[in-house]
C-alpha cells in the first residue's frame, strides 16, 4: 500500500472503525464490474458506514484528501447498468447495506421511511403484515435496495398510481458532495423530524423546501450529487381481491390501444405488455420451461389486474369488469384473445413480491437491458427497429408510466456469458441500435454507462451546462461518482 | 421610462405597437390585487401599487422573449414576466424593471389525447383549455385561483392546489416538457422536449437529474428564475359526461346536472372525527372533490352575493363539514361510488346535508366541474388572502387549523378581519389522500388602512406561529426577508437557493422580489 493510501485507510478507519473497511483485492474486484457491458476501474477501498454522521465525515474527508466516493446501496452481486462501477482511479466505495433500518411505518398516512440498505426482500413482507404495499417495479430482485430503485426512477407497474415521474420517492435526507447534510421536501422543517412528527407531519410532500425541489436533481443523478441516507416512500393499501386478465394478440397496436383506454379511464391497477419470451421468463424458472411456454403464447401479451378492498371489493370488481367489457365491445378489438395459459397466482406473485434471482437471468443466465422512454405513437416503430437489428432471444417489455403519458420501452438481450462469439455480436448490435434509437427520438432519460455521452450530445447543449452548474453547487470538488452523466471533466 | 436608445432596441424586437413606457400604461400595470397587503408587510405605505415598471412589453414568441431578456442583461434592466397576471406576485420589486406581459402568447399548442397531455402558452386560461379537452373526454387540473388563470403559470411558477386535487393532483406534479428562457437569455428545454432529433413533450425529466427541481418547488419562483413560454402537463379523465348545458343569465345560470354526479356535505362535528372521515373517504379513491371548509366557507361556495350568503344558516352552522363530489362515467361506476359513500356514512353515523337540510342551485355543479369554487372567497368583503398554506398529512393540516383558531380570533376581536369564528380554512386532499393541503382564507377590507394593517399583522403572527410550532412552511415564503426568516429553521435551504439563483442569473436580471436574490 502506498503511503497516501495508508493514510487514507487510517483516516477512514477512524471514522467507521477498522473492521468496516477493506482493501481485500478479491472484494475490490467485485466492484470493478457488474452485469452490464460497462468496464471500469478497481476501487481502493470499500467502507461500510452505519450512520449518517459517518457519511458526513467521509465526504468531508474526500473533499480534503481528493479521493472519490461511489455510493452503493446493497451488497448484491447482481447490479446492472454500470452506474456504481468506478470510472476513475482513487475511488472509495461506500457500501450502505449496513444502513438497513425501516425507520418508521405509518399506515394512516400510507408512508414508510427507510434507509438505503433496506431491500425489497426485507420490506415487502413487513408492509404486508400491516396491510400495505409498495409501488413496485416488475418482479424486483429481493436483494435490490428499495431506495435505489426509487432514486433511479425505475418504472412501476401501476400507471394510475404513478402521479408524478418521481413516485414513489417522497422526502429524503441527503449528504451533498460538499459534506453538508440536507433534508428535502417537507422534511426540511421547520423543526427536526421528531418536532415535525409531534405537530402531525409525516414527511409526505416531496416538493420544496419552498421554491425549489432538490429531490428531483438527486433522483436520476446516479449518486453524483449526494448520498441519500433515508427516504420516505409512498405506499398503497393492499387489495382484498385481485383479478388477473391476460390478453394476447399478434398485433401489438391492438393491445396498445386497449391498454391506452384502460390507463386513460384508470380502470385497472397493474398493466404491462410483454412479448412471449419475456412473459415466459417472468413466470417460469428454467430455460426449457421458458421455451415451452413462449412457443404456446402469441407474440404479444398484455396483463392487467383489477382489484378491490374491504366489504365492497366484489362490487368494485363487478363495476370495473363491466365497464372494461363495454370498452372492448365499443373498441372493436377483434384480434384479442383472452388466455388462461398462466395461473393467476403466478402472475400475482410477479407484481406483489420479490424474486430471489433476477427474472431476466432465468433464460440464459445473463442479460443486457436496453431501455428508454417513448410516446405512444413511436412504440411499434422502435420495436421494429430493434428487432430488425437483432431479434434472437430478445425479451420485450412495454410499461405505461406517469398516468399513461409516456412508456418505458425495454429490450432484454438474453445471452450465455460463455459464448464469446455471441456475446461480442450482442455488444456490437446493442451499441449500434442504441445510437440509432437515440437518433430516432427514443429518450434515454436514464443514461447509464456508454449511453450518457451519446445521449447528452443529442440533447440541447443548455442541458449539460445547467447540470454542470448544479454539480458545482452540490459537489464542487467532483468527489461523488465522477464521470457519470455529463460530469466527465 | 426607458432611455430612447434602449426603447428603440426593444421596439425593433417586438414592433413599436407592442411596447409602451408611457406614464398611463406603466402606472396601470403597477396595480394588482393584494399589493397593499404586500406593501404593508414590507413596512411600506399600504397602497395597492408596486414600484412602477419602466415599460410594458408584449412578446409573441420564445425568440422574442429570449432577445428581450438578452437586452435586459445588456442594459442591466430587470424583468418580471406575467401570464394572466392575478396577484402581487406579478409585480416588479424595483423601478428598474420592465414587465413582460405574455398575453400575445395565447395558443393551445397541442392536445394529445393519445399521450394524455396538453401543451400551452402562458396566456391560455384553464377555462379555455378545459373547453377544448372536454372534446376528448379529458379535463385539466386547475388551481384554486380559478379557471380564469393561466395553467402554465400554475404549473411552472406559482402554487398548485385545486378543488379537484383528489382527482387531478397538484400543478407542479403534473408537469411534463417545458420551454424555459433562463435569466441569461439562453433557452432550456426539459426532458424529451430538449432532444435535438424529434423533440416531443411527453417527459420533463432528464436525461439524468430532473431540472424541474430547479424550476420550482412546492411554490414556484414567480419569474425569479426566468420566463416559461410553453409547458406540457397531464390531462385527466373527465369525471362524468361532457355534455354541459347551461341556460339563463350570469351569474344565475341554470345547469343541467350530469346523470352521474352527486354532492355530499357531512358535518363531522369536530376535527378528530373529520380526520377519520376524510382519510376513510380518500382511501376509497372515489372523490372528484374532497374538501373541508369552515361553516362560513361552506355557505360561501353556495352563494353568489352577500344576500344569498345570509340564507345559508343551516349549512353555515356546521362545525367540521366535509364536502365531497363524486362523479362517474357509467351507471355501474356511479352505483359503486354511492355504495361506498353510504357505507362510510353508516359507519361514521353521518348524514348528507344535501337533499335533506339544503339543496344547492344547479350552478354549484357547473362550478365544481369548472373549478370555480375559490372565487366565492371574494363575496363577503371583496378581498381575501390566505395565511398558512401547509402541505403534508391530514393530521398536520387539522392541527394547524385547530391551533390557529385563537390567533385568528384575536384579530377578529380587533375588528380588522371578518368573523369566521377563527375556523376559516380550505383543506383538500391530493392524489386520493396521499397528502393534504390547508390554507386559511382570511377576509379583510382592502379599502381601509386599519383592516389592511391588521391583516398584515395577522399574517406575520401566523408565520411566526407556524415556525415556532413546527407546523410546516406556509405558501408565501418568498422574497429575501421570508427566506432569511425560515431558512435557518429549515436546513439553511436559503443558502442553497441563493447559489442556484447566482448560478442561473449571474446578473440578477430576473426580478427576485418574490423569489430570492443572490445577495
Amino acid at each position: 500500500m502506498k503511503i497516501s493510501e495508508l493514510i487514507l485507510s487510517q483516516q477512514l478507519a477512524k471514522i467507521c472503525g477498522s473492521k468496516k473497511i477493506t482493501n481485500n483485492p478479491e472484494i475490490l474486484k467485485e466492484y470493478s464490474t457488474d452485469m452490464s457491458f460497462f468496464m471500469g476501474e478497481v476501487p481502493k477501498f470499500v467502507i461500510w458506514p452505519s450512520k449518517t454522521q459517518e457519511i458526513l465525515k467521509i465526504l468531508k474527508l474526500a473533499n480534503q484528501m481528493n479521493f472519490y466516493i461511489i455510493p452503493v446501496s446493497s451488497s448484491s452481486k447482481l447490479k446492472q447498468h454500470g452506474d456504481t462501477v468506478p470510472r476513475k482511479d482513487n475511488c472509495v466505495i461506500i457500501n450502505l447495506s449496513k444502513m438497513n433500518k425501516i425507520i418508521s411505518l405509518d399506515k394512516k398516512n400510507r408512508v414508510v421511511m427507510i434507509e438505503p440498505g433496506v431491500t425489497f426482500r426485507d420490506l415487502i413482507p413487513k408492509l404486508k403484515q400491516k396491510g400495505l404495499r409498495l409501488l413496485l417495479p416488475l418482479y424486483p430482485t429481493g436483494t435490490k435496495s428499495v431506495l435505489t430503485s426509487a432514486l433511479e426512477r425505475e418504472p412501476i407497474v401501476i400507471p394510475r398510481y404513478h402521479w408524478d415521474s418521481s413516485d414513489p420517492l417522497l422526502c429524503t435526507e441527503v449528504v451533498f458532495g460538499t459534506g453538508d447534510l440536507f433534508r428535502t421536501g417537507t422534511a426540511a422543517g421547520p423543526g427536526t423530524i421528531s418536532q415535525q412528527r409531534k405537530a402531525g407531519q409525516a414527511q409526505l410532500n416531496p416538493m420544496g423546501p419552498t421554491q425549489f425541489s432538490p429531490f428531483r436533481v438527486i433522483q436520476g443523478a446516479q449518486g453524483s450529487l449526494g448520498v441519500v441516507t433515508w427516504a420516505t416512500l409512498k405506499l398503497e393499501l393492499i387489495p382484498t381481491i385481485q383479478k388477473v386478465f391476460h390478453y394476447q394478440s399478434n398485433n401489438i397496436e391492438e393491445l396498445l390501444n386497449f391498454q391506452k383506454q384502460l390507463a386513460k379511464y384508470r380502470l385497472c391497477d397493474e398493466t404491462f405488455i410483454l412479448n412471449n419470451l419475456n412473459l415466459a421468463s417472468l413466470v417460469r424458472n428454467t430455460s426449457e420451461e421458458i421455451e415451452n411456454l413462449a412457443k404456446s403464447l402469441l407474440k404479444w401479451n398484455m396483463i392487467f389486474i383489477i382489484s378491490g378492498r374491504g366489504d365492497l371489493a366484489e362490487d368494485k370488481l363487478d363495476y370495473l369488469e363491466g365497464d372494461i367489457n363495454d370498452l372492448i365491445r365499443e373498441s372493436n378489438l377483434v384480434h384479442l384473445e383472452k388466455s388462461d395459459l398462466i395461473n393467476s397466482d403466478v402472475i400475482l406473485r410477479c407484481v406483489n413480491e420479490s424474486t430471489s434471482k433476477p427474472w431476466r437471468t432465468r433464460y440464459k443466465g445473463y442479460y443486457q437491458d436496453l431501455f428508454f422512454l417513448s410516446n405512444f405513437e413511436n412504440i411499434s416503430n422502435y420495436i421494429l427497429m430493434v428487432e430488425s437489428n437483432y431479434s434472437e432471444d430478445l425479451g420485450i417489455y412495454i410499461q405505461p408510466i406517469n398516468q399513461g403519458t409516456s412508456y418505458h420501452c425495454e429490450f432484454d438481450y438474453f445471452y450465455d456469458p460463455n459464448n464469446d462469439i455471441k456475446l461480442n455480436e450482442i455488444k456490437r448490435k446493442f451499441s449500434e441500435i442504441s445510437i440509432d434509437l437515440m437518433d430516432s427520438g427514443a429518450f434515454f432519460n436514464r443514461p447509464y454507462g456508454y449511453w450518457a455521452k451519446e445521449m447528452y450530445s443529442r440533447h440541447i447543449e443548455q442541458t449539460s451546462i445547467a447540470l454542470k452548474k448544479i454539480k458545482r453547487i452540490f459537489d464542487p470538488n467532483n468527489v461523488l461518482n465522477p464521470g457519470v452523466l455529463c460530469f466527465d471533466d | 421610462m426607458l432611455k430612447k436608445q434602449i426603447l428603440e432596441q426593444f421596439q425593433n424586437l417586438v414592433g413599436p405597437e407592442n411596447i409602451d413606457d408611457s406614464e398611463v400604461m406603466t402606472n396601470a400595470y403597477a396595480y394588482n390585487w393584494c399589493m397593499e397587503l404586500v406593501n404593508c408587510m414590507e413596512e411600506k405605505e399600504p397602497i395597492p401599487f408596486s414600484p412602477i415598471p419602466k415599460a410594458i412589453i408584449l412578446p409573441s414568441s420564445v425568440e422574442e422573449v429570449q432577445q428581450i431578456v438578452k437586452l435586459c442583461n445588456k442594459y442591466h434592466i430587470q424583468f418580471k414576466a406575467q401570464s394572466t397576471g392575478l396577484g402581487p406576485w406579478n409585480q416588479p420589486s424595483s423601478e428598474n424593471c420592465i414587465i413582460l406581459d405574455l398575453r400575445r402568447m395565447n395558443k393551445i399548442v397541442k392536445i394529445d389525447d393519445k399521450n394524455l397531455y396538453a401543451v400551452v402558452e402562458p396566456y391560455v386560461s384553464g377555462a379555455q383549455l378545459q373547453a377544448e379537452t372536454m372534446k376528448y373526454d379529458l379535463t385539466v387540473h386547475m388551481p384554486g385561483a380559478g379557471p380564469q388563470v393561466s395553467p402554465l403559470a400554475s404549473a411552472t411558477s406559482m402554487n398548485g392546489p385545486g378543488f379537484t386535487s383528489p382527482h387531478t393532483g397538484h400543478s407542479a406534479r403534473n408537469v411534463l416538457g417545458v420551454e424555459w428562457v433562463l435569466p441569461d437569455g439562453e433557452i432550456l428545454r426539459l426532458g424529451s422536449t430538449g432532444l435535438k432529433n424529434h423533440p416531443d413533450w411527453f417527459s420533463g425529466d432528464g436525461p439524468g437529474p430532473s431540472l424541474r427541481g430547479i424550476m420550482r418547488g412546492w411554490a414556484g419562483a414567480k419569474s425569479g428564475i426566468g420566463v416559461f413560454t410553453k409547458v406540457a402537463f397531464k390531462l385527466f379523465p373527465y369525471p362524468c359526461s361532457t355534455k354541459f348545458k347551461l341556460k339563463g343569465i350570469s351569474p344565475n345560470y341554470e345547469f343541467e346536472i350530469p346523470d352521474f354526479m352527486k354532492l355530499y356535505v357531512m358535518d363531522c362535528k369536530n376535527y378528530k372525527y373529520l380526520e377519520k372521515v376524510f382519510l376513510a373517504v380518500e382511501e376509497e379513491e372515489i372523490s372528484f372533490i374532497c374538501s373541508h371548509l369552515s361553516g362560513y366557507g361552506l355557505g360561501a361556495i353556495f352563494s353568489n352575493s352577500i344576500e344569498s350568503l345570509m340564507d345559508k344558516i343551516p349549512i353555515a352552522s356546521t362545525h367540521a363539514p366535509l364536502v365531497i363530489v363524486i362523479a362517474a362515467r357509467t351507471s355501474r361506476e356511479f352505483e359503486y361510488k354511492q355504495k361506498v359513500m353510504n357505507k362510510i356514512m353508516a359507519e361514521f353515523k353521518l348524514e348528507n346535508i344535501i337533499g335533506t337540510k339544503y339543496t344547492p342551485n344547479s350552478l354549484f355543479y357547473a362550478e365544481a366541474l369548472r373549478s370555480n369554487l375559490g372565487l366565492h372567497g371574494f363575496i363577503a368583503t371583496g378581498g381575501f388572502q390566505s395565511s398558512k398554506g401547509q402541505c403534508d398529512s391530514a393530521p398536520l393540516c387539522l392541527n394547524t387549523t385547530k391551533m390557529s383558531i385563537p390567533l385568528k380570533k384575536k384579530y377578529i376581536k380587533k375588528g380588522v378581519i371578518a368573523n369566521d369564528f377563527g375556523e376559516g380554512v380550505w383543506m383538500t386532499s391530493y392524489e386520493s389522500g396521499h397528502y393534504f393541503h390547508v390554507e386559511s382564507p382570511t377576509l379583510f377590507d382592502q379599502t381601509t388602512e386599519k383592516s389592511v394593517k391588521g391583516m398584515a399583522e395577522n399574517m406575520e403572527e401566523n408565520y411566526q406561529f407556524d415556525l415556532i410550532k413546527h407546523l410546516g412552511a406556509p405558501f408565501f415564503v418568498e422574497g429575501d426577508r421570508m427566506h432569511d426568516k425560515f431558512g435557518p429553521h429549515m436546513m439553511d435551504y436559503h443558502k442553497w437557493l441563493r447559489k442556484i439563483k447566482k448560478a442561473f442569473d449571474p446578473n440578477g436580471i430576473a426580478d427576485s422580489g418574490f423569489y430570492i436574490s443572490a445577495k
